[in-house]
């Protein structure tokens, strides 16, 4: 079968050079279709990619861990890890009036170890602010990484305000931002970061606490003008020089750089080289991602029965430490403490109420997208098909005393039909073959111009040409019934 | 042996409302080696009769019996085998598929032939029929470069391919000057002569009916006369 049908397509195609115009027409047809189809295909693959970049982009795998507490103090046994009665917290195990607040910071608590000498007495600035001793340690964070699994990356931080001078000599441009004290993770924790200037800090600088910066977009715009270079160049703070190593960008439409926001009107330094020199070994914070945004909640549970073993908190004791996902920090921000702490406190499992439901409904408008495109791509193939159907019509009629004398020398009906559809066959993968380089050349074109993500993989080539094939035998069936159904004696006498 | 047996065959078909009466009652018995010629005017139902014989049409009335089968009631792609298989057709217009070499035309019967023909062997045996045709320098001329004489060698050597029982000729010097017609003619006898194949040719001039050992003469769908022709048996 498959011999002959190869032999017959080869007789064929020869007899498809006779219509050149007609023949080209319709591969055009198929190849528009197809390389709609796969040009579409390759977009919405692209969109889902980029929702999935943007979401982790916006956080919503993301937990900080912050020093001090305003959380409700709870009933331990009810903090329990993966126990789903955590709003029970809020509303009290046995339906209570409400919980009993207990405001603590390490501020007003007389048992926290002070090591946070003022900044008049460390540094003679008296305008630079308070060391935040406070209450978790890099110990914390690698405890953290090391025993709770699904954890992906941590980053340790102490966060001040300062004053950045540009160049060597205090002299320069001067802009008061905040000042993250980190480590290398931070830069694959924030997805949504790029680095248009050098890099982030090395574990090397970490390590040996060099005295090394990278600016946010903002500070390094403001220090040594819009869109320069500055990695190389001298800012100092603290008296201290610093060298620039880098300047942080967004890759995100979710996150734009702005003044007063706290990732691009930032600097980052080595966390040892703030130990270091204001004579510190606590953490305000540490900021971790998990390796599935599905886990976030309950990772965060873990994390604080943890802390809460390694502080030597005791069982009706409160927290010294607060653990929230990015949902909550996002609809806390900019509230009093009070209300913030009731909304957070009350819609504990907020990051999958939120970033996770605009995730889906991201999703679910991205389907439909996609498939709007494929309809639109199957109209096109459709129309294609036609247009190779009719070519396919006209050769019948043009070649009816050929396909005659073939039925005369022993041709039955399905080796004609086989001769036509293998030719449809060839034609139509031949207009696939085209249709999927100009779809990939489409895609890519869309890329550039539009700055969409769109996925191209040989996977989606294949199915172009699947879909060419499928459309050859569709269409070319018909036609080639019809030249099946010729009878062999008018079609010898035809001209 | 009978290799052709017609028993009152009848075709009638309509046409435009009219039954056209084009075979009215032929018998007829054709032997091995016989090269039979079968002349009349247009319309006397020669070209019918040639389409029932060359399986192309069925009767609609009386037997045909081919080798000892009856073929009168064989479905469409039956008869496509049989035509395959035992029949070899030469055409008045050659007929045969532009675009492709001599070789290539040889080659279209085996591609239908079940079961199939290997390539090398299609190959093979198309060329073999193109030499006993002298015609192994022209395998892979087009025939738009061949002359009408080598055309229908071509033709003849498609014909020949699947070594048929009969071959069939519809006016097959038709398109050809005289002096191609009588090589034409000439190579059929050898054929008859010395392969002892089984000619059927329709024509309607006599010059060429004469080739015949035995000329059938029709009119108005009937056998009107059917004699051996005695200065070409042998």
């Amino acid at each position: 079968m498959l011999p002959r049908a190869v032999a017959l397509a080869g007789q064929a195609l020869d007899s498809l050079t006779r219509n050149k115009l007609q023949t080209g027409l319709a591969l055009l047809g198929v190849s528009i279709g197809v390389g709609a189809l796969v040009t579409s295909i390759g977009l919405g693959r692209g969109a889902r990619q980029a929702i999935d970049a943007e979401l982790r982009a916006a956080g919503a795998n993301m937990i900080v861990v912050t020093s001090g507490n305003y959380r409700p103090q709870a009933d331990p046994q009810e903090d329990s890890v993966g126990d789903e009665t955590w709003l029970d917290d809020i509303h009290g195990p046995n339906g209570d009036a409400g919980p009993r607040m207990v405001p603590v910071h390490f501020e007003d608590d007389p048992t926290a170890l002070h090591d946070h000498p003022t900044a008049k007495q460390r540094l003679g600035d008296a305008s630079a602010g308070l060391g935040a001793a406070a209450t978790l340690t890099r110990a914390d964070a690698a405890a953290i990484l090391r025993e709770i699994p699904g954890v992906q990356h941590v980053a340790s931080g102490v966060h001040e305000n300062v004053r950045v001078y540009a160049g060597p000599d205090e002299k320069g441009p001067v802009w008061f931002t905040r000042l993250h004290g980190t480590d290398v993770d931070l830069a694959v924790i924030r997805t949504g970061w790029v680095f248009p200037y050098g890099g982030f800090l090395t574990e090397q600088q970490v390590e040996s606490s060099e005295q090394v910066i990278v600016l946010g977009r903002i500070v390094a715009d403001r220090l040594f003008g819009s869109g320069s270079n500055p990695v190389g160049q001298i800012v100092k703070l603290w008296h201290q020089a610093f060298r620039v190593t880098g300047v942080i960008g967004t890759r995100s439409w979710a996150t734009q750089p702005e003044p007063g926001d706290d990732q691009f009107d930032a600097v980052y330094v080595p966390v040892t080289t703030v130990h270091r020199l204001l004579n510190l070994s606590k953490l305000n914070t540490i900021t971790l991602t998990t390796t599935s945004v599905g886990d976030t909640t309950a990772i965060a549970k873990r994390i604080v029965v943890l802390l809460r073993r390694r502080h030597h908190i005791g069982e009706n004791a409160a927290d010294d430490f607060i653990v929230r996902t990015q949902a909550q920090q996002v609809l806390g921000h900019g509230l009093p403490p009070q209300l913030a702490r009731l909304v957070t406190g009350n819609l504990s499992g907020v990051d999958s109420l939120t970033i996770a439901k605009l995730g889906v409904s991201m999703e679910r408008a991205n389907a439909t997208m996609l498939w709007l495109l494929v309809g639109v791509a199957t109209v096109s193939l459709v129309v294609g098909g036609v247009g190779l159907m009719n070519l396919l019509l006209l050769s019948v009629t043009q070649r009816t005393r050929e396909v005659g004398v073939r039925m005369a020398l022993g041709a039955r009906r399905a080796d004609v039909v086989l001769q036509f559809v293998a030719e449809a066959v060839a034609l139509s993968v031949v207009g696939g073959l085209l249709g999927t380089v100009i779809g990939v050349f489409a895609a890519s074109g869309l890329a550039q111009m539009f700055h969409w993500s769109i996925v191209v993989s040989p996977l989606i080539g294949a199915l172009g040409m699947l879909a060419a094939a499928v459309l050859g035998v569709l269409f070319g069936v018909y036609p080639a019934r019809r030249a099946a159904g010729i009878d062999p004696i008018e079609a010898l006498r035809y001209e | 042996m009978t290799i052709i047996s017609l028993r009152d065959v009848k075709k009638r078909y309509e046409l435009g409302g009219a039954t056209v009466h084009a075979v009215r009652g032929v018998s007829l018995e054709i032997e091995t080696g016989e090269f039979v010629t079968i002349t009349g005017p247009s319309g006397s139902g020669k070209s019918t009769l040639m389409h029932i014989l060359g399986c192309l049409d069925r009767p609609t009335e009386g037997q045909f019996l081919l080798n000892g089968k009856d073929v009168s009631g064989l479905a469409r792609d039956e008869l496509a085998a049989i035509r395959n298989k035992q029949i070899g057709f030469v055409f008045q217009g050659f007929n045969l598929l532009p675009r492709t070499t001599a070789v290539e035309n040889v080659e279209v019967p085996l591609l239908y032939s079940r079961p199939g023909v290997r390539t090398s062997e299609r190959r093979r045996r198309a060329l073999a029929a193109l030499a006993a045709m002298g015609l192994s320098d022209r395998a892979e001329h087009h025939p738009n470069q061949l002359s009408g004489g080598q055309q229908q060698r071509v033709a003849i050597a498609r014909a020949l391919v699947n070594e048929p029982a009969v071959i069939l000729a519809d006016e097959p010097t038709g398109n050809l000057d005289t002096a191609t017609s009588i090589e034409v003619m000439r190579l059929l006898q050898e054929l008859r002569a010395q392969r002892r194949m089984t000619i059927v040719l329709i024509t309607h001039e006599p010059d060429i009916a004469a080739y015949g050992t035995r000329i059938v003469a029709m009119r108005d769908g009937v056998v009107v006369s059917d004699t051996p022709n005695a200065a070409r048996a042998s």
